[in-house]
């Protein structure tokens, strides 16, 4: 395939934690505000004269201190984070709303909030805590909307004079569904059986939808959009199988590089700063322009609400009908793209992906004869010439296990 | 630095030889060893009645971790190790009672263990409760038994036999958990996953408590467990008021669960009546937290951990009146050393505050501390959980206020609203504690596979030097010997007592004890 054309624009929006867009979105007098988890609204963020950043550490080479304060027996990515504050990585940031939806995430943020790292160089800034639901029901979407209410919206607005309206939040949410909407047809040609994007890029657009403005990043997808139109396929496939890539944090596209440079093609990514489900428009009937429905029924902030919580795919929802459809959703997502097994991947030293991880290698091949490569990983995986064999190894088997079934089916 | 002379032999000395058992019984002056024996005497009574019961014989035969309970009377002489008079005998109360609830316990199991013929109605009339589980919920349904099948088969276990939960660790790794997560949760799926626990409950209540890695464990246990189950949600950042309105929520929704699933009615009285004996073990607590403080302090943190907050109240079924008892009798006992000045060793040189999680495989360490180096542990973060008086009198304000106490106490369980439970939880009360108890050291245990508390490292460090505070790093595995054993942690004290503070141990025999292969 001929390169991509905005792809440089996208590699060079994710090469550092800070870019050309935030920069000239500060310069807008715009509020940079870091959050770390897909369980807090993003779009309770992106409100008029504020931009969500998603904190990750690109490009972390050492993390000495991140270990120093943290040890080696904390998850890489929260230490990283650590070591990046610890840079000036995030010295741009005015806030860091936390999730608390991660034991490790939520020390890594004290460490950041009481040695006082990113405050030295902006003395506005703060941290708020948002305790975020562990289950999907009625009483959880309650809860997250307290909390939004109180400690995201009402924080804002007091700090920092933002606008937190209803007129305001329809707005962002608007620029957000136009820039999921975008991102998911450009990804809807991971479907095609000869698709004319390829993992890699397509993870590096996703990543860079959570690292600039979504009005500008607006702009560029279209121009993406309108290349993919017209982009041709290669004509004899460079990839054996179609791989669906799940698990916890990939915020290092190089990584499912490595994943396609042996031969599976990733068609489908359901991964903290993967597109699923955390790029799904929000739907919001009863609240738009002239819909003529009963808006008194729910506020707005409850509906937005329980969109992230219903939706929400973190292992860390304990409620059993949630623990089965995180499995469901993945066969789903298998059947939708046509792939050929999953990949299931977790950071080291995380707490929750260790039992996730193993249960989907045990129930998804049993339940819905799907293949699954479970594997563990560094934060910086992209060069791991171990994990690569796993993945060759696991690419011949499923081909095995093709030919096989073509051969009872013949 | 205070000094006594001590009864009996100066310290407990050599008693392992590398095998299984002691090699002999530590010389305490003839009083102290005879009322020793005789407890040591009155306990092996009471397994032997257990055990020759048909369903026990059953269940020895069916469960692996059965086997290891044969060492429940090495547990209890580990656990008074070094101690004489008054405190003795408070060890003594404290532990022969959780003898006396462990057998209960496994009988309740057993006699309703569907694997092993039990009765189906006995079954029914069972709730099985995650060991992290708030207890408090039972209150409310004196016509239920409170089940807790992974304390039995895993927890408890651990601590009798240092190596009784590697088997499981190991069939929960082959399973695909990975190594570098906590071994409580990982050997508890492992029983589930060798269906090694008792088939008994009309339904489960599990939870997010202690931890990230608890709540996952139970997700999948869950899943083996196969009956009705409700996940009791409690909220993260409990230092934010604003999440208990969700906490209570979930207690309403998990009371309610219950109801519908065994067809018992929450009982008000019963609640208020069993609530009412909690504060007054509470209050009772408090005074022996007040005496902690003193000079002369009579509780070896351990073992007051370990009776109140562990066991007891994980394996009792709401019979809070016998609990009361043995409070005050160890509030009489503790009184009657404190008008002796009695001290717990032959001379206190420091006074520790113990936190971090404890080596479960290693629960009388801190007799080991006081024996070998004179370092006294005053109190632990597990002691630390709940030191509020809850709403006791039925009112209708007090009933709509039970749900938010019940939430209170969820939210505050056991070691997770000190590991999880945010920063001042977690580190600004470690310095409050310090000055309160005048403690010049602090025992940090560093559970390996335990991120939460590992993530403030850095922090506890430097919060230490800033205050002039002797900070011990001791690393552990929870359950796992294999990663660190008793003498690795031993070795982490010895170094830091010899070459950072130069002193010399109050019994050097002590430094290195060949248990590696003892219960």
């Amino acid at each position: 395939m001929k390169d991509l054309k905005t792809l440089t624009f996208y590699e060079e929006l994710i090469a550092g934690t800070d870019n050309d867009c935030l920069r000239a979105a500060r310069e807008d007098g715009r509020l940079m505000i870091g959050y770390n988890c897909n369980q807090l609204p993003e779009v309770l963020l992106d409100l008029p004269g504020c931009v969500s950043v998603r904190m990750r550490a690109p490009g972390v080479s050492s993390m000495d201190v991140g270990t120093y304060y943290m040890t080696s027996l904390n998850c890489e990515y929260c230490r990283a984070i650590v070591e990046m504050c610890f840079d000036g990585g995030y010295n741009f940031l005015d806030c860091v709303f936390d999730s608390y939806a991660c034991s490790q995430m939520a020390d890594a943020i004290d460490n950041i909030d009481k040695l006082g790292i990113c405050r030295s160089s902006n003395s506005r800034f703060f941290v708020a805590r948002v305790d975020t639901p562990i289950k999907s029901d009625e009483n959880a979407v309650r809860h997250l909307a307290r909390m939004c209410k109180a400690r995201v919206l009402d924080r804002l607005h007091d700090e920092f004079g933002i606008d937190v309206s209803d007129e305001a939040i329809l707005k962002a949410v608007e620029e957000h569904n136009r820039m999921c909407a975008l991102l998911n047809e450009i990804g809807s040609y991971r479907k095609l059986e000869h698709p004319v994007i390829t993992g890699y890029e397509f993870a590096v657009i996703c990543l860079a939808t959570y690292s600039a403005p979504h009005d500008i990043m607006i702009g560029k997808l279209r121009e993406t959009l309108a290349e993919l139109k017209t982009r041709e396929a290669d004509p004899k496939d460079a990839f054996r199988i179609r791989v669906v890539v799940a698990g916890s944090e990939v915020d290092d596209p190089d990584f499912i590089k490595m994943i396609e440079s042996t031969g599976a093609l990733v068609v489908a990514d359901r991964y903290c700063f993967g597109s699923f489900p955390d790029r799904m428009e929000i739907s919001l009937p009863s609240h738009e322009a002239g819909s003529g429905a009963d808006n008194a029924s729910e506020d707005l902030l409850t509906s937005i609400c329980r969109q992230y919580v219903k939706r929400c795919q973190c292992p860390r929802h304990m409620d059993r009908n949630k623990i089965d459809q995180r499995k469901d959703y993945l066969a789903e997502l298998v059947r939708e793209y046509n792939a050929d097994g999953i990949i299931v991947q977790q950071m080291n030293f995380c707490n929750f992906w260790p039992y996730e991880r193993a249960a989907i290698a045990h129930i998804i091949p049993e339940k819905y004869d799907i293949p699954v490569l479970s594997m563990d990983r560094p934060y910086s995986s992209g060069m791991s010439g171990q994990l690569r064999t796993r993945v060759q190894a696991f690419i011949e088997s499923t081909e095995i296990k093709r030919l096989r079934k073509g051969m009872k089916h013949a | 630095m205070r000094k006594k002379k001590r009864v009996g032999a100066v310290s407990p000395g050599n008693l392992y030889n590398g095998g299984k058992t002691r090699t002999r019984r530590e010389w305490r002056g003839a009083a102290d060893t005879l009322y020793d024996y005789s407890r040591w005497c009155v306990n092996w009574t009471r397994l032997i009645r257990f055990i020759i019961r048909p369903q026990s014989i059953k269940g020895l035969l069916r469960y692996r971790w059965m086997h290891d309970y044969i060492a429940a009377i090495d547990l209890l002489d580990r656990s008074v190790d070094g101690l004489r008079g008054n405190q003795l005998r408070i060890g003594h109360t404290e532990f022969d009672y959780i003898v006396k609830q462990i057998i209960s316990a496994l009988t309740i199991m057993f006699e309703a263990d569907q694997r092993i013929g039990g009765d189906k109605k006995k079954s029914d009339k069972i709730v099985v409760f995650d060991e992290n589980m708030m207890e408090h919920l039972s209150f409310g349904f004196p016509d239920l038994n409170r089940s807790c099948p992974q304390m039995c088969a895993v927890f408890a276990r651990s601590a009798v036999s240092q190596h009784s939960a590697h088997y499981y660790i190991d069939v929960a790794e082959q399973y695909g958990i990975t190594g570098d997560v906590c071994t409580m949760p990982k050997a508890e799926l492992g029983v589930a996953i060798e269906q090694d626990f008792p088939d008994i409950g009309n339904c489960m209540i599990h939870c997010n408590t202690t931890c990230d890695t608890s709540l996952m464990g139970n997700s999948i246990e869950d899943m083996f467990y196969g009956k009705p189950s409700f996940a009791l949600a409690a909220p993260e950042h409990i230092e934010d008021e604003l999440v208990m309105e969700y906490a209570a929520d979930e207690i309403k929704d998990a009371i309610a669960f219950i109801e519908k699933q065994t067809g018992s009615k929450w009982d008000w009285a019963a609640y208020f009546h069993n609530m009412k004996m909690f504060n007054e073990m509470t209050r009772s607590f408090l005074e022996i937290l007040d005496m902690q403080k003193t000079d002369y302090p009579q509780l070896p943190e351990n073992n007051y951990a370990l009776h109140r907050e562990v066991y007891y109240t994980r394996m009792l079924n709401g019979r809070l009146e016998d609990l009361v008892k043995v409070e005050k009798n160890i509030r009489r006992l503790m009184y009657k050393g404190y008008k002796h000045r009695d001290i717990m060793c032959s001379e206190v040189r420091h006074r520790a505050l113990v936190w971090g999680v404890q080596g479960e495989f290693y629960t009388n360490f801190p007799n080991w501390l006081i024996e070998c180096w004179g370092i006294v542990p005053i109190t632990h973060f597990m002691n630390l959980t709940s030191t509020s008086i809850y709403a006791d009198e039925d009112t209708p304000e007090n009933r709509e206020q039970a749900y938010y106490d019940l939430a209170d106490l969820h939210v505050k369980m056991l070691m997770r609203n000190r590991s999880e439970g945010g920063f001042r939880l977690g580190v600004e009360d470690v310095w409050r504690f310090c000055e309160e108890y005048r403690c010049d050291m602090i025992i940090m245990y560093e559970q390996i596979a335990c991120k939460a508390m590992t993530g403030y490292h850095g922090i506890y460090e430097e919060g230490a030097a800033e205050r002039g505070i002797k900070i011990v790093w001791v690393t552990h595995s929870l359950l796992d010997t294999r990663k660190a054993s008793r003498q690795a942690m031993r070795d982490e004290v010895n170094l830091y007592m010899r070459t950072v503070l130069n002193e010399t141990p109050l019994a050097p025999e002590l430094e290195v004890i060949d248990d590696g292969n003892a219960w």
